[in-house]
């Protein structure tokens, strides 16, 4: 069985009279220990999309099953108490934390919240996520604005597997971090999958890393799903017209063909 | 200390640190320089100042000693004008945060309700409440906060419209957390400084209020207050206009000081965001 099973998924905007429609009837599974990539230009509704797989914003319509059951029953302690199997790292390392929050604080918060470790466990159990994401434990006390945006994607990465998730949805996680860290933050993630299996939902706009680090992609376009299809199969002969294009868009991947 | 250094290079907040920091050392020192009841007589009635050193500001209507009554009355005035901008602060960002971050119902109720208050002068609000709930220390400080909380509460909520679509929120709300901790530990801190940048204003009119419920006989009848000092020496104007004149003047620099500290502040966390 699949881990995340999403069908029909549809999300509509009014504004000033227009309807944009940023998810129009999406259906993807996302299997256990994989990386499924969306892919799309600008606008295209990969980030809709994300956010409605976490339940951020609500659908309109369509179903999200996950781990075996319907994610958009559940409300309130229910949804909450779900939440610690589908955890999200988002674009921006800086705007995702709380500008007063040290990093000890963010990561104490998953730990308390889901009762996963008592108060006088949790200083060596955020000690060993700092560990296990390639940082000092003793960063543990700076404050958020103190360390470098690679450092903070890190720290977004322990708080997403602290509470043991099965699912990370990854919004384009690495396109704000350099060239350099872009690769050590990739490595760090697939050695995670590796060792605890967890699914990638990665959106991202950059299809050398797509192609690098994905199994299966979806491409969007306009909210629609325009091709999908094995990540290397789909970069490397794109049909649809939207593949075509992203494909020429990126001038790494034109200068790497003979 | 280089925000509090920062803070003392602006002239405003020298300026208002200085007459606070009078107007704190009297407040304090009320009890120990002039023990006793300052509402009891100590000489001769309407003794002009600067006459008889043993009391240098002379003395009321009825031989009150008018020293003893500016000391013990910056008492009432700082404690009132503090009490009552801390309530209205607290309610307003409570309020504000909570209509901001629920939105919807909530927030239509809590903004009407904000909105009926706003509608009364703050004043008269604060006019009718004592004299239905009856003068005391503690219903002054609250007749003031109903009509000074409205302005807070709209800031708050201003705020908290805008901090509440940051990623930040998003991913307390990932990581599960429960979304009054979210208001109240994500939100709510960080819609602060603009609502605080407020208070000084606020503790001034405060102070201001209750002068003006004390000259209309609506403060604690029980404390020596520098509104009722004016009333009281309102019907001698003519031949003894210090009686007036003195806790004008006083209540004049206390709020001019709490403004220009305030105002100091303002400045300095100003520098200190832009330089960020």
């Amino acid at each position: 069985m699949s881990l995340l099973t999403v069908s029909g998924l549809t999300k509509r905007y009014s504004r000033g009279g227009k309807t944009l429609t940023a998810a129009d009837d999406v259906s993807f599974h996302v299997e256990p220990g994989e990386t499924l990539a969306l892919a799309g230009p600008s606008g295209s509704g990969k980030s809709t999309i994300a956010r409605l797989v976490l339940r951020l914003i609500e659908p309109d319509g369509g179903r999200i099953e996950f781990e075996g059951g319907d994610f958009l029953a559940l409300g309130g302690s229910a949804l909450r108490a779900r939440r610690a199997r589908l955890q999200m790292v988002f674009q921006d390392p800086l705007a995702a934390f709380n500008p007063r929050a040290t990093v000890a604080r963010v990561l104490d918060d998953p730990l308390r919240i889901h009762g996963i470790a008592s108060r006088a466990e949790r200083p060596r159990r955020i000690a060993a996520l700092l560990e296990r994401v390639g940082l000092a434990a003793d960063l543990a006390p700076r404050a958020i604005h103190e360390i470098s945006g690679g450092q903070r994607q890190r720290v977004a990465i322990a708080r997403a597997i602290a509470t043991k998730p099965s699912l990370i949805v990854l919004d384009e996680a690495v396109s704000a971090l350099d060239v350099s860290v872009r690769g050590q933050i990739l490595d760090l993630l697939l050695d995670l999958q590796r060792e605890q299996r967890i699914a990638y939902l990665f959106i991202s706009h950059d299809l050398g890393v797509v192609r690098a680090i994905a199994h299966r992609v979806i491409l969007l376009d306009a909210g629609r799903i325009a091709e999908s299809g094995d990540a290397r199969a789909v970069i490397d002969t794109p049909r649809s017209a939207i593949g075509k294009a992203l494909v020429a868009a990126a001038p790494r991947l034109n200068r790497n063909r003979p | 200390m280089s925000r509090l250094h920062r803070f003392l290079r602006t002239p405003e907040a020298v300026a208002g640190t200085i007459l606070l920091a009078m107007l704190f050392a009297m407040a304090l020192s009320a009890s120990l320089l002039f023990p006793g009841d300052p509402q009891a007589i100590a000489g001769p009635a309407l003794l002009p100042p600067f006459q008889n050193w043993s009391l240098p500001l002379g003395t009321d209507r009825l031989g009150r000693d008018v020293l003893a009554e500016l000391f013990h009355g910056a008492r009432t005035s700082l404690a009132v004008g503090l009490a009552a901008a801390a309530a209205a602060l607290v309610v307003g960002a409570v309020v504000g945060t909570l209509a901001g971050f629920a939105g919807g119902l909530v927030d239509e109720v809590l903004m009407r309700i904000t909105d009926a208050f706003q509608t009364v002068p703050g004043f008269l609000l604060a006019l009718a409440f004592v004299s239905v709930v009856g003068p005391s220390l503690g219903v002054v400080v609250v007749a003031i906060a109903l009509g000074t909380w409205t302005g807070p509460a709209r800031i708050a909520r201003a705020e908290v419209l805008s901090i509440r679509e940051r990623d930040y929120v998003a991913g307390a709300r990932v990581i599960g957390m429960h979304p009054l901790a979210i208001a109240f530990r994500e939100v709510l801190p960080n819609a602060l400084p603009p609502v605080l940048a407020l208070s000084s204003v606020i503790v001034a009119a405060a102070i201001l209020t209750e002068a003006a419920l004390s000259f209309l006989g609506l403060g604690d009848p029980n404390r020596v207050t520098w509104g009722g000092m004016i009333a009281e020496g309102r019907t001698v104007l003519r031949t003894a206009p210090f009686l007036s004149i003195v806790p004008g003047i006083a209540l004049v620099l206390t709020v001019l000081g709490v403004y220009l500290a305030g105002e100091g502040i303002v400045e300095t966390t100003a520098v200190r965001r832009g330089l960020s």
